[in-house]
């Protein structure tokens, strides 16, 4: 759906994405994550050609956005982090002028995608009189018009409560399961990428440090908590037994892939240790996040935090956008 | 079809605004103003002593069409440049600030297209705020002194001195409004031109007011008597130039088509600048 390929894109001296390749799939919810400044909404900006890059190609159903913008952007709504609409005009108005730059809006569809939204009962009212949340809807409402096949939505929970928050995700998971939208979905909050997102790549400073599937990564590792009266100490023995091949903070244990969490109480129990808590972590995505987020040597190298590391080998797989199908 | 909706659009988001009627209110005001100050008893001798001391009565070109000359003279010269580079820097400029203009363009419009509806709705404000002027200084001069009477005209930097009967006089005004909304069109395009560029609307507009103004004292400075005809405001001016005699086409034709040239000159250097550039928030 979408192909990046070697982007990269300069304001004066600042580098804000270098040579960005990254394809994401149709059908899919897919994450961009990364800090203030990471390149992230630089991307979307190429992506809709408001963006000028410097080098590389960006396209969308394999048109190309700058050379063919008409027909890469006809089937593509978006959502800014902070959407704008003419504040002295109704919401229904602002629909009409949204969509008509490019084509005649139906007034059944308008309607449809009002209720869809949930402003049938305001949708007359100046948006002025909008609370934050009725905004983003009516800005969904907008870049839905168009019977879109890729929404961009660009920090959508952004400034929401917490039941808005709610509302947006379950209505993103309704537009891909239910439409089929593509989606590709930038945000701060990691608990909704990963609530949402089945891929996501992970921008630091321009540069693309991960694209995927993060959960398949690392799937073949099994983490447990281990809770000890000598933590410290035990977790240096369990390193040289063998029988755990590094300690996260927090008690955080990857195991060796002969071992299992009896063969671990066991031991601490043989041993000596008083065993607090011996069980299984599910690995976050904000684990994953911190984890690549803090590597200091690049795309295809991540070195965990605060890691007690038996064998120093840690490798993330390398990216390198060939990966997936439009 | 799809231009026409487009416009339709962009007229309304112009005139659905309130500070659009800002301009034709505050117009309103100073003709009433300016009305005012006319009956003040030195300005009503001054004018007196210019036209007895010329051999007409003051009585017959006192009334309706002699006010609404001064009215309109006064006011475009205090505040025609000011409300138009308002409007004009703000089209653009004030879109990109609020973040609609990032809005409009995630939708797959030519940028060329969404100014040239921008363009078109300025010139249509430009001329609509002109004729308005027209017609409301025509009305308070009418309802103030209520009769028409004859037109004398006087502008002192144009050499000017003219009287016209009733008709004539009316048929002269009418042009002359109308070649007003043509020749103020440059005022709005240059500010069209600079709120394209990464500026903020204010500064779109104090630009355009500096331009006009630089444009104006230079002109008027005798050194520079020989480029008069380099200068954007000898050629705004050639509205008044209706009131000549006989009225000097020619001249007139070259004036419109230099401000259309540079009008042209506007519209490409904007529309190059606005397409060029990047749009984050």
């Amino acid at each position: 759906m979408i192909s990046i390929r070697g982007v990269t894109k300069r304001f004066g001296r600042h580098l804000a994405v270098e040579d960005l390749t990254l394809t994401v799939p149709r059908g899919v919810i897919f994450g961009l994550l990364g800090h203030n400044g990471a390149g992230k909404s630089t991307t979307i900006g190429m992506l809709l050609a408001q963006v000028m890059p410097d080098a590389g190609e960006l396209r969308i159903n394999g048109c190309d956005v700058f050379a063919d913008r008409a027909t890469a952007l006809a089937r593509v709504g978006a959502i800014f982090e902070t959407p704008a609409f003419y504040e002295y005009l109704s919401g229904w108005r602002n629909l009409r002028i949204f969509c008509e730059y490019t084509a005649p809006a139906k007034e059944e569809r308008m309607r449809e995608v009002v209720k869809l939204v949930g402003l049938e009962e305001r949708i007359g009212d100046s948006v002025g009189t909008y609370s934050h949340g009725m905004r983003q809807r009516l800005a969904l409402a907008q870049a839905l018009l168009p019977d879109p096949e890729l929404l961009i939505l660009d920090e959508p929970s952004e400034g929401l409560d917490p039941e808005g928050i709610h509302e947006t995700r379950n209505l993103i998971l309704r537009l891909n399961r239910e439409w089929g939208l593509t989606i590709l979905f930038s945000s701060h909050l990691l608990s909704e990428v990963q609530q949402l997102c089945t891929e996501l790549a992970v921008m630091r400073e321009g540069r693309l440090l991960f694209a995927g599937d993060w959960r398949s990564l690392g799937a073949e590792r099994h983490w447990l908590r281990i809770r000890v009266d000598r933590q410290g100490e035990a977790e240096r023995a369990l390193l040289a037994s063998g029988l755990v091949d590094e300690f996260e903070y927090d008690g955080r244990a990857r195991l060796a892939p002969h071992a299992d969490v009896p063969a671990i109480a066991a031991w601490l129990t043989t041993h000596g240790y008083r065993v607090e808590a011996v069980h299984p972590v599910e690995r976050t995505l904000e684990d994953f996040y911190l984890e690549i987020i803090h590597s200091t040597v690049g795309a295809h190298c991540v070195r965990p935090r605060q890691a007690l590391n038996r064998d120093g080998a840690h490798a993330v797989r390398p990216y390198t956008g060939s990966e997936g199908g439009e | 079809m799809m231009f026409r909706r487009q416009l339709h659009h962009e007229l309304v988001k112009l005139f659905a605004r309130k500070r659009t009627y800002i301009g034709f209110g505050a117009f309103v005001v100073l003709q009433v103003l300016i009305l005012a100050l006319l009956q003040l008893p030195k300005a009503r001798q001054a004018f007196d002593k210019l036209l007895s001391s010329n051999g007409y009565l003051p009585e017959d070109y006192y009334a309706g069409l002699t006010l609404a000359m001064l009215i309109i003279e006064f006011t475009i010269f205090l505040m025609g440049a000011l409300y138009l580079a308002l409007v004009g820097g703000d089209v653009v400029a004030k879109e990109i600030e609020d973040g609609t203009m990032r809005m409009v363009l995630s939708r797959p419009v030519s940028r060329l297209r969404l100014l040239q509806v921008k363009w078109l709705a300025c010139a249509l404000y430009t001329g609509v705020l002109m004729i308005f002027l027209g017609i409301t200084s025509l009305a308070t001069g009418l309802i103030y002194q209520g009769r028409l009477g004859q037109l004398f005209v006087y502008v002192p930097h144009e050499g000017l001195f003219g009287v016209f009967p009733t008709a004539d006089g009316l048929a002269r005004y009418a042009i002359a409004v109308v070649l007003l909304a043509v020749v103020l069109q440059i005022i709005t395009a240059l500010s069209f031109m600079f709120s394209c560029f990464k500026m903020k609307p204010a500064a779109a507009t104090i630009l355009t007011l500096t331009v006009m103004f630089t444009d104006f004292v230079l002109r008027n400075v005798p050194f520079f008597q020989s480029f008069q005809k380099y200068f954007i405001t000898y050629h705004t001016s050639s509205w008044v130039r209706i009131y000549q005699d006989i009225i000097p086409w020619w001249t007139i034709g070259e004036s419109l088509v230099y401000l259309a040239a540079l009008g042209v000159t506007f519209w490409v250097v904007g529309a190059m600048a606005f397409c060029l550039r990047d749009f984050k928030s």
